[in-house]
């Protein structure tokens, strides 16, 4: 059995605030240290990525009013997580930090720039989660009336991507020449101008600053529609993925590797990380009760399910009858969500339910989730395991300390790392 | 204002780029290296602290210039202003090391979409406990906007009226957490999902000192950087300023302009005398680095050398650097002045002592409000010079009740806490 690799989904936003074990985190968590000690954690169970993902926008889709957005803290408060990165990064040495941020709205080269410079601090380890925003609320607070329709945001994200490759390129990895006698500290003859005039997107270059230790920051992508998995098989390094089974996962992370071959790559340089949460507990039963327990329809969860769509679709799911059928939806926003969230159940209640529980694979002990984790990954062949849920610090240390150790044990996940920059540690197995 | 028997204590600030330090020198250390990955910056911050300065900007480029000669051959050797890493990555991190110092970076008003910067740097200020502030810049150079996919840098006006409706989203975004705002230069209407900055607002911080200029900063400034040449300009400037923060119905007193200086110090006045004579030596390599930093649009190393500086010459970029050379040039020839012509507003040279009462006195003949101590730029800077600094002359200032007085003890204020102590010490005085 090869070895699988882990990573966490995550954003920069209030840990939970008012269960159980929250801590005074809802109201200290905008200092950053709940969230350094979180990646401090997962340092120490070897993890490959935390991803922190973004969005801009407090969301009023819902009910036409920003009350369950902002009641349920779903969308926002989000803070900005490549601001959070350089220190995650200065608080850990090996682990590597995604940051998300939007084609659709960063300026190219001040991207380039914000990434290349992430890349320094933290000495090889920054990773770019590449998205295409997928809200006009966002647009509208960029000045846009709305989002470019999805495919055309795509188009725009391929050469945005494009773009921001050649700049990271624009000093050759021997400029830095540092000769003392002649004093000339970087080879003005290996730093280069692109200019760059595409349809959407223009930049006359160099950027001024080193390339980047990894040459390229990791990109990361994470929409699954079909434009979206073409973007991740000719850029991405590793690719988010929604999948239920095997099966799924399967068939997904095989199109995404076909796609990689068509377009030039090798199937291996592009890790297909699939998202879950695990509901753990020390026995079976108390995993299965937890589980259960979650799935109990009250109005609060199915107000925070729809709340959270409306959100990523714009569709105000509170106009929707709750027991009649969900018909046909359309989004210019996040297809995959949706597919997703249709794939629940035939009523907005019966989904509901099943899209915030959807995420619950596995159900067990340490012991039983590690080894179902394990049989499952061997029969889709990789790449590992993107997990997801609250970074309450109990339930981390659930992951971190429980689980990680019981897949180490079975020889499943790392136990060091191998290299010091985040790509050499990804393509590592 | 006269001298009086109880001096008044004064801001003292520090000002950088995140660029290369001084690398082949005899006193570059290991700044080669240490530079890149922002640990020479961070060990620089925390000496300033520890010796009480009160705040740090953090200065930036966009672009790698090849005005000069039409390379990059002269920019990359003298390392003046590039390479250049991107200050507002660092700041979480500088952040995390410190405990009270501010921290301001700085970022464009032209290039960065209005509510992503809102959204960074309402993070920042709470990563940062309230400690941030913002260096307003509208850039410089039309290769900054052809690194943005524009041909040319807006005009002066358009960049400065940008600036201005600029700097209203952004107050309302961290306000209200919302805009409507339909300007001549900028729509936006939407809300940020970040809460409400710690310190309110994070500090404004503004350095361009044209009419334009000095008009934006008496809106919205609570710090000016400036460097007028001599006392009597120091003086006009800073009147200037005044009256047109009374103009725009704020209290003058909530403006402190800040001068740049670059103090050489020695155990004896002789000792100090000697180093400010090599750092003042206008010896080919300082007129070549002197004409790297001065070249935005105009090449000036195409003039004649040996001939004043034509008075056709103009600029859509920094139009305050071009007046301020002319009035210094006085008819001297580029060669005559450029060579030991400094960023700085008075020279300061002697003891701890004597340049304690230089400050004292320079700023008892201007008004106020305090420095900005300035390492010398890009290729400049050594560990040992930051030293003769904090451990020199801030003693000194600290032993007269002139700076570090007390919210230095105050972990927990804010910037603008402290910005206002230390003018509250000084009208009690």
């Amino acid at each position: 059995m090869s070895m699988f690799h882990l990573g966490w989904f995550t954003n920069f936003s209030n840990p939970p605030w008012n269960h159980a074990w929250a801590g005074t985190e809802g109201r200290d968590w905008p200092r950053g240290r709940a969230h350094v000690e979180f990646v401090q954690a997962l340092e120490r169970a070897c993890f490959d990525y935390v991803m922190l993902e973004d969005s801009s926008m407090v969301s009023d889709a819902y009910e036409g009013s920003t009350r369950a957005d902002l009641a349920h803290g779903l969308y926002a408060p989000k803070h900005d997580p490549v601001v959070l990165a350089p220190l995650l990064a200065a608080a850990t040495s090996r682990i590597g930090i995604i940051a998300t941020a939007s084609t659709s709205f960063y300026p190219p080269y001040l991207l380039a720039r914000r990434f290349a410079t992430l890349d320094h601090v933290s000495h090889g380890r920054a990773g770019w989660n590449v998205v295409t925003s997928s809200e006009d609320r966002a647009a509208q607070n960029h000045g846009l009336d709305g989002l470019p329709p999805h495919d055309e945001r795509y188009e725009r994200a391929e050469e945005f991507v494009d773009l921001v490759e050649k700049l990271w390129e624009s000093w050759e990895p021997d400029a830095q020449v540092l000769d003392r006698d002649r004093g000339v500290y970087v080879d003005h003859t290996k730093v280069h101008t692109l200019d760059f005039r595409g349809k959407f997107h223009a930049s006359r270059g160099p950027l001024n600053l080193q390339r980047p230790p990894q040459g390229r920051p990791v990109l990361c992508q994470a929409g699954g529609s079909p434009r979206g998995r073409d973007l991740a098989a000719r850029h991405a390094d590793t690719v988010l993925a929604m999948a239920a089974g095997p099966e799924q996962m399967k068939e997904f992370r095989d199109d995404v590797r076909a796609r990689a071959v068509a377009a030039g790559r090798d199937p291996d340089a592009v890790k297909v990380m699939f998202v879950t949460s695990p509901v753990l507990a020390d026995t079976v039963e108390e995993a299965r009760a937890r589980a259960d327990a979650a799935r109990t329809p009250d109005p609060l969860k199915i107000e925070v399910a729809l709340a959270h769509m409306s959100a990523v679709t714009e569709i105000d799911f509170s106009t929707l009858d709750l027991d009649a059928p969900l018909g046909d939806l359309q989004t210019n926003g996040h297809r995959t969500t949706l597919a997703q969230f249709l794939k629940h159940g035939r009523t907005a209640r019966e989904a509901a339910i099943g899209w915030l529980t959807g995420n619950a694979h596995y159900v067990g002990t340490p012991e039983t989730v590690a080894e179902a984790m394990g049989e499952d990954m061997a029969a889709v062949g990789g790449d590992g395991y993107l997990i997801t849920g609250n970074i309450g610090r109990r339930f981390v240390s659930g992951i971190t300390d429980g689980l990680v150790p019981a897949l180490q044990r079975r020889g499943l996940t790392r136990t060091e790392y191998a290299h010091e920059t985040f790509r050499d540690n990804l393509l590592e197995f | 204002m006269t001298s009086s028997a109880t001096p008044a204590p004064f801001t003292v600030g520090w000002f950088a780029g995140w660029g290369v330090p001084d690398w082949s020198g005899p006193w570059a250390g290991d700044a080669v290296q240490s530079w890149v990955d922002g640990t020479f910056t961070v060990e620089t911050v925390r000496d300033l602290e520890r010796a009480g300065v009160d705040l740090v900007v953090m200065e930036d480029l966009n672009y790698l210039s090849d005005v000069v000669g039409g390379t990059f051959e002269q920019e990359l050797r003298t390392t003046a202003r590039a390479p250049k890493h991107d200050p507002v990555v660092l700041m979480s991190r500088l952040a995390a090391e410190t405990e009270r110092i501010g921290l301001i970076a700085t970022a464009s008003t032209t290039f960065w979409p209005p509510v992503e910067l809102a959204r960074t740097y309402a993070t920042l200020d709470h990563l940062t406990g309230g400690r941030v502030g913002w260096n307003v810049v509208t850039s410089t150079g039309d290769r900054a906007a052809q690194n943005f996919g524009l041909d040319a840098l807006p005009g002066h006006a358009t960049r400065y009226a940008t600036a201005a409706e600029y700097l209203e989203v952004v107050h309302a975004l961290w306000r209200d957490g919302s805009v409507e705002h339909h300007g001549e230069h900028l729509e936006v209407s939407g809300r940020t999902g970040t809460r409400t900055p710690a310190a309110g607002r994070p500090v404004v911080c503004q350095a361009g000192a044209s009419a334009a200029g000095t008009a934006l900063a008496g809106r919205f400034a609570d710090v000016v950087v400036s460097y007028p040449p001599g006392v009597e300009a120091m003086r006009e400037f800073r009147d200037q300023v005044r009256a047109a923060a009374e103009a725009a119905g704020r209290d003058p007193d909530d403006v402190q302009v800040l001068y740049l200086v670059t103090p050489h110090l020695g155990e004896t006045e002789e000792l100090a005398a000697e180093a400010a004579a090599r750092y003042y030596d206008p010896t080919d390599a300082a007129v070549r680095r002197r004409l790297v930093q001065m070249s935005g649009d105009v090449d000036f190393s195409a003039f004649d050398l040996d001939a004043p500086l034509p008075d056709d010459v103009s600029t859509e970029g920094s139009r305050s650097i071009l007046d301020n050379l002319r009035r210094v040039a006085a008819g001297r020839t580029l060669r005559e002045f450029i060579g030991s012509q400094r960023s700085e507003a008075v020279r300061l040279v002697g003891t701890a002592a004597s340049v304690a009462d230089q400050m004292e006195d320079v700023l008892a003949q201007v008004g106020g409000d305090g420095f900005l101590l300035f390492g010398g730029g890009g290729g400049v800077l050594t560990r040992r010079y930051v030293r003769e600094l904090c451990d020199g002359l801030m003693p000194e200032l600290r032993r007269r009740g002139l700076a570090g007085v007390p919210g230095d003890d105050r972990p927990g204020a804010t910037l603008r806490d402290r910005l206002r102590d230390r003018r509250r010490e000084g009208v009690l005085r």
